[in-house]
């Protein structure tokens, strides 16, 4: 055989290789493309029609509880999710408020002695729990 | 003559310094006493500062416990709350004992302080031990709400499942106080028992003796939530 033959054949094995490789490479990237992707790819996890809401917790910021008061009238002061009806309940006092703000202020009266009272408050959500609190307070005259 | 005339001028300028002397001595004698007065509000303010600095003291340190009493010899008491024991020490001078009835108060003595009284006691607590100021003998009531379960509409009476899943037992009287809330003014308003349904919301106070049996009480007042309220 001729020298030119015999690099000829080489230069078209050489080529033939080349050839086949890229596209055995290039097959793969398509056969991936065309699959679905099932693990969710890191730092792309969304969930477009979810929205999460976290409940406000009731907060009451005063009175502590067994605290001892001279007044007849006293102030509840605390914070709970907008929109939300609060009820307070004690012996000598029933109060209901849909609470517009975030914050509330409410006067309460006492009864001379020991006052319990309950606080309890249904969120607007209705999927959440209704939330409590529980006080003892006292109202001692000074006079006494 | 003259001499005479000397004397008499001299009796009189004797009696005219003396004259003067009394006058000038007066208001004197009204100044030697202003220093005592001085020292005496000085003390009046010292003690009205001491008397406000122990009524400050006093009201740091004031603590208020409640619960049944278990035994009253007239110096100390014992009283129990949800199992918690506590000593009252009587003070003869300070202490002070009252019966609420209502919104009225009424003075009483220490052996008038009976077994199963529900006391409220305020004072100094120290080592475990309060002194009371006051004692007041009170009715205890107890204030909670939870799920209506069941509703017998012949014995009227509903049993509440609480958020802590205890079970109350309520009658509802002729004299309890029934409210419902109006889910579109969000108003109080009053209600007949027949109203009320299972898986309603019931606020409650009823009054507690100790001696209750099965979590069963007479209720004083409900405010029920209707259910409608959450599904709205």
């Amino acid at each position: 055989m001729k020298k030119e033959t015999m690099v000829a054949i080489f230069l078209g094995l050489l080529f033939g290789g080349i050839v086949a490789v890229f596209i055995s490479f290039k097959s793969k990237d398509i056969e991936l493309a065309k699959n679905k992707v099932i693990a969710p790819q890191k730092g792309k996890t969304s969930f477009p029609n979810t929205t999460v809401i976290e409940q406000q917790p009731l907060v009451l910021d005063e009175p502590a509880d067994r605290a001892i008061f001279e007044n007849s009238i006293i102030r509840l002061k605390g914070s709970a999710a907008k929109d939300s009806l609060i009820v307070v309940q004690s012996p000598i006092k029933d109060l209901i408020i849909n609470n517009k703000q975030e914050k509330f202020d409410l006067e309460f009266p006492l009864a001379l002695g020991e006052n319990s009272i309950k606080i309890v408050v249904y969120p607007k959500e209705k999927q959440f729990r209704p939330q409590e609190k529980f006080i003892k307070v006292y109202f001692i005259d000074s006079e006494l | 003559m003259k001499k005479t005339i000397l004397f008499v001028y001299l009796v009189i300028c004797l009696f005219g310094y003396l004259t003067l002397n009394v006058v000038a001595q007066t208001p004197s004698a009204s100044a030697s006493s202003s220093p005592t007065v001085v020292v005496d509000k000085n003390i009046q303010q010292l003690k009205d500062k001491i008397a406000n600095k122990v009524s400050e003291i006093r009201k740091k340190n004031n603590k208020a416990i409640s619960g049944f009493v278990l035994s009253n010899d007239g110096n100390k008491m014992i009283i129990n709350n949800n199992g918690e024991e506590n000593q009252v020490k009587f003070d003869d001078t300070l202490t002070k004992y009252f019966k609420i009835t209502g919104a009225q108060k009424k003075e009483i003595k220490a052996n008038d302080v009976k077994k199963n009284d529900y006391a409220i006691v305020s004072g100094v607590m120290a080592d475990n031990i309060i002194t009371a100021n006051v004692v007041l003998i009170d009715e205890n009531f107890l204030v909670d709400s939870g799920k209506i379960i069941e509703v017998n509409k012949d014995s009227f009476n509903i049993k509440v499942s609480t958020s802590d899943k205890t079970i109350y037992s309520l009658d509802v009287e002729t004299n309890t106080k029934q409210f419902m809330l109006n889910i579109k003014l969000l108003e109080m308003e009053k209600v007949g028992f027949s109203k009320i349904k299972e898986g309603d919301t019931v606020h409650f106070v009823v009054k507690k003796t100790g001696e209750e049996k099965n979590n069963n009480y007479s209720a004083i007042k409900i405010l029920i939530i209707p259910q409608e309220y959450f599904i709205k």
